[in-house]
């Protein structure tokens, strides 16, 4: 028997296509997030309040992804806001090539920023990197504290985690500031924003740092060119 | 269930890598995967069973060895084993550990059956049938 070193990364390829579609995105000095949760967490009405709150202030598109269905594309382009939608059938997760292929929906060049919703699912879509700028998870309160502990591997590469339902902290006998420690203990470095999508509570926050992430982000794209 | 497509990922892999030594099949795959990926080691086996079939992989086994989790202050640099309940925040100074390793899945390297053995077990076959 012949034994032959290979030392290859398994996600090789996706990585590949996902570096890609990174130097496009930094190219035309778009700002990319992967939006990544469990189902229910309240992804896609985050989403329409934030489309509300930026209140045209930048220019956006939405990359939906689900199992089925195109309901989230059309609550998205009911606000006016140029979506596609992604159906991966029975594949649990995004990957690089299911973006690269769903941006020649989009003139890319006349957007600011991008948001792919990923599949509802805190395990397989933390390991496939899709190209973007920013790791967003979103948690909501009414799942309990101990997500971020179950699911470390997600919480650990994000590079926001946003808290949503806080209006709801009561009602599911949860405490706040534990679920915050907890998102702590497995990311120290994150930024965390808890808010709630249906009340607006702690939404200027979040609102005001997206902001400013996507002027820095054209900024630095300009000084670079 | 994306264990099924990393399966196929290690499969592709390895055969593009048996192909450039014209290899006939592969005998063995050594896979590192770490501790702290999202993927389960049963999960994976299961799935390579069900990929391998109509490859050069056919008959071949997954050999997986799982990497620790170590972790790193940033600051006082003491290198451990993260306990059973995951803290990412240095005990002793409360800034945060780095992941050294843990977070590994490659192919390792792959065990092929060579020409000559391929002809030497032809030729058993050979005279034995005689």
């Amino acid at each position: 028997m012949e034994r032959v070193p290979v030392q290859t990364n398994v996600l090789k390829a996706n990585q590949e296509t996902a570096a890609e579609n990174r130097a496009r995105f930094q190219t035309e000095g778009l700002l990319v997030i992967n939006l990544m949760s469990s189902p229910g967490a309240g992804k896609t009405t985050l989403l329409e309040t934030t489309i509300k709150g930026l209140k045209g202030g930048c220019r956006l598109g939405v990359i939906e992804g689900d199992l089925q269905t195109d309901l989230d594309t059309r609550r998205i382009r009911a606000l006016g806001i140029r979506s596609h939608q992604i159906t991966t059938g029975t594949v649990c997760h995004l990957d690089a090539r299911m973006v690269a292929r769903a941006l020649t929906e989009f003139s890319v060049h006349e957007l600011d920023l991008l948001v792919i919703e990923n599949v509802g699912n805190l395990i397989c879509p933390a390991s496939f990197d899709l190209g973007e700028g920013l790791r967003v998870v979103l948690c909501s309160v009414a799942e309990g504290a101990e997500k971020p502990k179950k699911y470390p591997v997600m919480f650990h590469k994000a590079d926001v985690v946003l808290v949503n339902k806080i209006d709801l902290a009561k009602a599911s006998g949860v405490d706040l500031a534990e679920l915050i420690s907890n998102v702590r203990q497995v990311n120290p470095t994150a930024s965390i924003f808890p808010l709630s999508s249906r009340t607006g509570e702690g939404f200027s926050t979040w609102l005001d740092w997206l902001e400013h992430s996507v002027a820095t982000h054209s900024a630095a794209t300009l000084v670079r060119s | 269930m994306h264990e099924l497509s990393i399966a196929a990922s290690i499969l592709d892999i390895a055969e593009a890598r048996a192909r450039e030594h014209n290899a006939g099949s592969i005998q063995v795959i050594r896979v590192r995967l770490g501790e702290f990926t999202n993927i389960a080691r049963e999960a994976l086996e299961f799935a390579f069973e069900i990929a391998r079939q109509g490859t050069l992989a056919q008959n071949a086994r997954l050999e997986i060895e799982i990497v620790a989790m170590l972790v790193e202050c940033i600051v006082c640099q003491g290198v451990n084993h993260p306990e059973r309940t995951l803290c990412l925040i240095c005990a002793h100074c409360g800034f945060p550990l780095r992941v050294v390793s843990g977070e590994e899945l490659q192919v390792d390297y792959i065990e092929l059956e060579t020409e000559a053995e391929r002809l030497a077990w032809k030729e058993y076959r050979y005279k034995q049938m005689c």
